[in-house]
């Protein structure tokens, strides 16, 4: 994540092979040398995104066609860089591995003796094919996007306004626990009238649950309490939302008001945090 | 009467949320949606080749007024910003996915990308470049994700149609490879 890559830049850099070869290789000046060929790698690996990263680079270094990849030139090219490593990190790197079994099981499948020479649908290489032509594209829109970020961030315009959160001469009063906890004991007795029909279970995350609160107040702007609760799914997602709210009015990301006594509660995002959050 | 660019001009000063054709038709209802096109693409024209520091911009479905990028270490002094961060590079590839595959679980760009990319998805969530949209009805319900009005605007994209289309792409691709 904290890698800073320049893609265009990366591909044209000559970078050594595992094994250098006998004729001399068209090294930058001062980081050439066998012998500290480890280091360098080290340092290389760090520069792909991913396996799909590396291949790609390995692909257009061998001037291989895609559609075509010899599966043993590129399977040992590919294990060259990952056995310059002498560690792996299975956080960051296990991706890499994971490719590398892919790649000698795809070796495998076509070694395999068949009765009938291979069809090319059902080439075992197709599906690495197709992904690798996926995250082509993503590659080169991804460098699209990184251009337009650099376009942009030399732009400025008016900043954008957040949801209207009512001035303060309305007569709006923000609610206290015991109101929230009244509309929702509210709620509860409605909802245990209505018959149980939702037997299944499921697992609602605090977390996701709070992200999704956000992602609606962010689209509505404002958001029924009462509303909202009664629109969920089961009793259980109703209390988990419930929480979440107690949690953002605790962390001051949103304000609850309620515009009349045993009127409903409207929650708003807080202006100061959603015009913080307004620049990435 | 007043000359239409100038209302226009005016309309799009006050906005500071791009301003919209529907918007414009509001105010204008009687200007027909042709001669508030031709106006607005003059308007645009006497901003970008005049002496002027800012430009007419068309993002996120309207017009809005933006600085030039001239003006940029200006602007950046008054509101005191050192400088932008940037995304990361496993942001963009992340946004990327999403963008053309919307709406997408983390298991889809996960499956595009080759590495697991949920602390990317959260750094996006984080500054509403992509948005939850809702859940995918597969095994564990996954979370979908939508790309946001900001995403649009922080790339300065008019829409998603901006964005380069499959024949470009392979277009860019076959050049690369030459």
């Amino acid at each position: 994540m904290t890698v800073v890559r320049d893609p265009s830049r990366e591909e044209e850099q000559p970078i050594p092979p595992p094994k250098p070869p006998p004729e001399p290789s068209p090294a930058e000046p001062g980081a050439a040398g066998p012998p500290v060929e480890a280091e360098g790698y080290q340092v290389k690996l760090e520069f792909f995104e991913g396996p799909l990263d590396l291949l790609l680079f390995l692909i257009k270094k061998k001037k291989i066609e895609i559609r075509d990849i010899p599966i043993a030139v590129i399977t040992r090219e590919y294990l060259g860089y990952l056995q310059s490593r002498d560690r792996i990190n299975i956080d960051r790197e296990a991706e890499f591995l994971l490719m590398a079994a892919l790649l000698i099981y795809i070796k495998s499948q076509m070694l395999l003796p068949r009765e009938q020479p291979l069809e090319p649908d059902v080439d075992p290489r197709r599906e690495l094919a197709g992904r690798l032509e996926d995250y082509r594209r993503v590659k080169v829109v991804s460098a699209r996007l990184r251009d337009l970020e650099q376009e942009q961030s030399q732009v400025w315009r008016r900043a954008a306004m957040t949801a209207p959160l009512p001035e303060d001469d309305l007569d709006l009063i923000e609610v206290t626990l015991f109101d929230l906890a009244e509309s929702f004991f509210a709620l509860m007795k409605r909802k245990q009238a209505q018959p149980a029909k939702v037997l299944k279970g499921k697992d609602i995350s605090l977390a996701d649950k709070m992200k999704e609160i956000v992602a609606v107040l962010e689209e509505r702007g404002v958001l029924d309490f009462l509303d909202y609760l009664e629109a969920q799914e089961t009793l259980e997602e109703a209390l988990v939302a419930f929480f979440c709210l107690l949690e953002l009015i605790k962390a001051r990301l949103v304000i609850a008001v309620q515009e009349q006594l045993f009127h409903t509660i409207k929650v708003w995002l807080r202006k100061e945090t959603s015009a913080k959050d307004d620049s990435p | 009467m007043t000359d239409i660019k100038s209302i226009l001009e005016a309309l799009i000063f006050i906005s500071v949320e791009p301003l919209t054709m529907d918007k414009i038709k509001e105010v204008l209802p009687e200007r027909s949606e042709e001669e508030i096109a031709a106006a607005l693409t003059a308007l645009a024209a006497e901003f970008e080749s005049g002496p002027r520091a800012i430009r007419l911009v068309q993002t996120g479905g309207g017009r809005v007024f933006s600085t030039k990028p001239d003006y940029d270490p200006y602007v950046r002094k008054l509101l005191q910003i050192e400088r932008r961060k940037k995304l990361s590079p496993a942001a963009l590839e992340t946004l990327s996915a999403v963008a053309y595959h919307q709406p997408a679980t983390a298991p889809d760009v996960m499956s595009i990308r080759g590495v697991d990319s949920t602390t990317a998805l959260h750094t996006l969530l984080e500054n509403k470049l992509v948005k939850i949209s809702g859940r995918k009805d597969a095994p564990g319900r996954p979370l979908l994700y939508r790309t946001t009005e900001k995403f649009l605007a922080y790339f300065g994209l008019n829409s998603l149609d901006d964005l380069p289309r499959e024949e470009e792409l392979r277009k860019i691709l076959e050049e690369g490879n030459a």
